[in-house]
């Protein structure tokens, strides 16, 4: 795209609509966070009902449409209509592609002719690759998908970073107070730091274990926009493939007048999309944008769109993807679920991974990764922070994929807000009073670092935080022997079982900062019948309804 | 028990001195004068058609008023930090943080009396967004007329304390540039010091106190001795029994309808004390704070109101 003088107003409606759209997603991403009642998440999720590809890969791992689906709907439709106008329009990640492809250094001579690809294929092949994979019960688009990517790029890295780039340096200025005379530098960065901490990000700067990796995934391909203009959006993009096999038979199409044509080239050196809008009856529909920068380049006024009958059919093929491709695609998708079902905790077999907390109300592991698309709304959303990206611990199928660090966030007992805000139930809503009783796992103390039951002190400080009613830690009296020879009696904590819910907040608590002495563990979860080693008390059921198993 | 505090002989040496200046009658004035602890017990309906708020603005009201009216301690133009306890992500009912109204009533008070700002915030347990709002004393406070403020940590200053445990915590800066923090806790039950009162109420000014509780006595006493209480209000309209300091069953809730306020923080803690039936001095906080000479023990020796309110 090349920033030339406009004239067509259409494209700087585009524009507007473009930014529009963009500015709405980072408001969502910076709102998640307030919202933390119980009166529903609004509207934070509308980007995700929107994506149809969400839609199309849930209705195949799971065989349900999940909420939104309507929305999604309404995009195809308009795609069969309009052609791919979503991705020119209205995508964010389109949008940011877009400037970081205005900020193109412009090259000399006509050797930057943007041509067309059959490299372009390739987000063909990324479509037909994943939803084979979704088919057979490994949902892993949304490492791909624009909408969970920029999500939870900005959610975990770019937002973060931004919030650090301005009150880290205030930070500094404040304990160094630096004066020129009598002039504090104080005094200039203080209200700055207090606008943006009280009126923009108005919450605890959050910080993200895997951020590094998806930082770099965004700055990469925001990156490749150098090598050709929206190279995301022209040859990986699974939704703009989704989207591209739907508007092969536009209503609204392009025309180029041949009496009114100098073979310029000119629009299609604006064409972002590589659509050969120079070509006349060559264009692409499946790959055009319809931004229209090819009408406002055109001098001769040659190009248009047209409204045509979707009967007819264009004179290019709408989608370059041969049957060969499809079965190599279909084959790299099998290859690549039979890779990631390997390693033991995929299949579901022992070891399980101890440390794989999921968020309360999280479906059992193999229905929950059909539905996670990795978007990082939850995480955004968690008031604790402790709901954090995965790294490999539980599989490379589950990349990114949110558990709770309980020694960065614990969960906390009166918010079910990730189950609210899931845009795939992968985290199933559930009112406050039954997530109270959910085992999302146990905690184990760690006797050998535990003060009061290695070191003679006097501590509970787990017992103190625990949430719960009547309290899933005990305390006993026990006479310790000191060092000198002496006893002295001590409170030591112990864990209750049946009342441990594993909210985590005593391991967030504990007094050590690196590795706590009490440690919340998978075990006891109810998502996972598989891993509750501990008998239930029943006996001990007056105390509380023992948690139910998690829904199907 | 019977050690003679410096605060105790100048009060005795100024009873004295007048006494002798203006005879008896005149001393008889200045024993009917203002307090230096009042009780503030509830005498009138309770239950469902006396609303706690009522009693929560009448009782703070009056005993402040029998330790002297609010203007014995804020000056016109001061800022003043009402430091309730807001430590838990739990609702006024539940009793796990101060009583809402009791702190919009301080606030009220203060700014009736001239202060200049009046700030209300607590270094809570559970996240601040959370606790400010569940607790209902955020938006009380500001309903007086408070800035309500979030304790920012990265602008905690490490100060040197002095004390016999503690070298250095670090503290937040709006507790020690206030001209006067008025500590207003909850009186609470808690496993660790049996009970939690005034004296505990300033964990709620450092940051890194998770170890504290290796030695809460002393570390309370040392942060305590740090802060110079000059007047604290305890909270007991409704009272947590058990499960603290946390609660969260209302069976451990119960109704002690009444309000203390005074100069002595150790003489509140021990009435305090009293009042969840337990002897002051088998209280590590209240021993610890009676040794050091934070106050007396035996806080009926103080100037004490006792006072029933309809």
């Amino acid at each position: 795209m090349r920033l030339k003088r406009p004239r067509s107003w259409v494209q700087w409606l585009r524009r507007l609509c473009q930014a529009l759209f963009l500015a709405l997603f980072l408001w969502f991403v910076l709102i998640a966070r307030f919202r933390a009642s119980e009166d529903g998440p609004g509207l934070i999720r509308f980007f995700f009902e929107l994506d149809p590809l969400v839609v199309v890969a849930t209705f195949l791992s799971t065989h349900t449409l999940v909420r939104g689906a309507l929305l999604a709907l309404a995009v195809i439709i308009a795609t069969m209509v309009l052609g791919r106008v979503f991705c020119g329009w209205v995508c964010p990640l389109g949008a940011v592609h877009a400037l970081a492809s205005a900020c193109r250094p412009r090259r000399k001579g006509r050797k930057d002719f943007e041509s067309r690809s059959p490299w372009q294929r390739g987000k063909y092949f990324a479509l037909v690759a994943l939803l084979v994979m979704a088919l057979f019960g490994v949902q892993w688009t949304g490492i791909f998908d624009p909408i969970p990517l920029l999500y939870r790029s900005v959610a975990t890295a770019v937002l973060p970073a931004t919030q650090y780039a301005v009150q880290e340096p205030a930070t500094a200025i404040y304990k160094a107070d630096p004066k020129i005379g009598g002039f504090h530098l104080t005094s200039i960065s203080e209200p700055v730091y207090e606008f943006s901490r009280d009126a923009i990000f108005r919450v605890e700067r959050q910080s993200f274990l895997q951020s590094t990796g998806i930082a770099f995934l965004f700055i990469g391909i925001v990156a490749l926009n150098f090598v050709r203009p929206r190279f995301w959006c022209r040859y990986v993009c699974p939704l703009g493939g989704l989207l591209g096999l739907i508007a092969g038979r536009p209503v609204l199409r392009l025309h180029n007048d041949e009496s009114a044509c100098t073979n310029c080239g000119k629009c299609n050196l604006a064409c972002p999309a590589a659509a050969q809008p120079d070509q006349r009856g060559k264009w692409l529909p499946s790959e055009c944008y319809g931004c229209w920068n090819c009408v406002a380049a055109c001098e001769g006024h040659a190009i248009a769109f047209k409204w045509e009958s979707p009967f007819r059919k264009p004179n290019a093929g709408a989608v370059d993807f041969s049957r060969r491709a499809t079965l190599a695609a279909g084959v790299t998708g099998v290859a690549s679920l039979l890779a990631l079902r390997l390693p033991p905790p995929a299949r579901n077999q022992q070891p399980l991974p101890a440390l794989l907390i999921r968020p309360p109300g999280a479906r059992e592991e193999r229905a929950f990764l059909q539905r996670c698309i990795q978007c990082g709304l939850c995480m955004r959303a968690c008031p604790t922070n402790g709901l954090q990206p995965c790294g490999l611990e539980a599989g490379l199928e589950a990349l990114w994929t949110p558990k709770l660090v309980p020694k960065i966030g614990y969960c906390q007992f009166n918010c079910a807000l990730c189950g609210q805000v899931c845009p795939t139930e992968a985290i199933q809503p559930m009112p406050l009073v039954e997530k109270q009783t959910l085992k999302i796992g146990l905690a184990v103390f760690d006797t050998s670092r535990c003060l009061p039951h290695n070191y003679g002190r006097e501590c509970i400080v787990c017992e103190e935080h625990c949430p719960l009613p009547k309290k899933a830690i005990y305390l006993i009296n026990k006479d310790v022997l000191l060092h000198d020879g002496s006893t002295k009696q001590i409170k030591q904590p112990f864990v209750d079982p049946d009342l441990c819910i594993g909210c985590g907040i005593c391991e967030w608590s504990c007094v050590y900062r690196d590795q706590a002495a009490i440690r919340v563990v998978a075990a006891n979860e109810a998502r996972n019948t598989y891993n509750q080693p501990i008998l239930p008390d029943y006996g001990g059921m007056d105390r509380y309804a023992v948690a139910r198993a998690s829904r199907p | 028990m019977s050690s003679l505090t410096r605060r105790d002989f100048l009060h005795q040496t100024a009873i004295t001195a007048g006494a002798l200046s203006m005879g008896w009658g005149a001393s008889f004035a200045q024993e009917a004068g203002p307090a230096d602890m009042a009780i503030a017990r509830w005498a009138g309906a309770t239950g469902a058609e006396a609303p706690l708020a009522d009693m929560a603005v009448k009782l703070t009201e009056q005993a402040i008023a029998a330790i002297g009216g609010i203007g014995r301690f804020v000056r016109r133009g001061d800022v003043v930090w009402v430091k309730p306890n807001i430590a838990w992500d739990r609702t006024p009912e539940q009793a796990a943080n101060t009583n809402p109204d009791v702190v919009k009533t301080l606030v009220r008070l203060c700014l009736e009396a001239g202060a200049k700002t009046v700030k209300v915030g607590d270094n809570p347990c559970d996240r601040a967004e959370s606790t400010y709002v569940k607790s209902g004393i955020a938006a009380a406070a500001r309903e007086a007329g408070a800035e309500v403020e979030f304790l920012d940590r990265s602008r905690f200053r490490t100060v040197a304390v002095g004390g016999d445990r503690l070298k250095e915590i670090p503290i937040y800066p709006g507790f020690l540039d206030a001209d006067l923090v008025i500590n207003v806790p909850v009186a609470k039950h808690h496993r660790a010091t049996t009970v939690t009162l005034c004296m505990k109420n300033y964990m709620g000014v450092v940051e890194e106190r998770r170890k504290f509780h290796q030695d809460l006595p002393a570390t309370i006493r040392d942060i305590t001795a740090y802060m110079k209480p000059r007047l604290c209000v305890l909270d007991a309209l409704r009272v947590l029994t058990g499960n603290g300091p946390t609660g969260g069953d209302l069976a451990d809730v119960k109704a002690a309808n009444l309000i203390a306020a005074g100069v002595d923080i150790v003489a509140l803690d021990a009435f305090g004390s009293e009042l969840l039936g337990h002897k002051p001095e088998d209280i590590g906080t209240v021993k610890a704070g009676f040794d050091a000479g934070l106050g007396r023990m035996d806080y009926r020796s103080l100037a004490l109101k006792e006072l029933e309110v309809v």
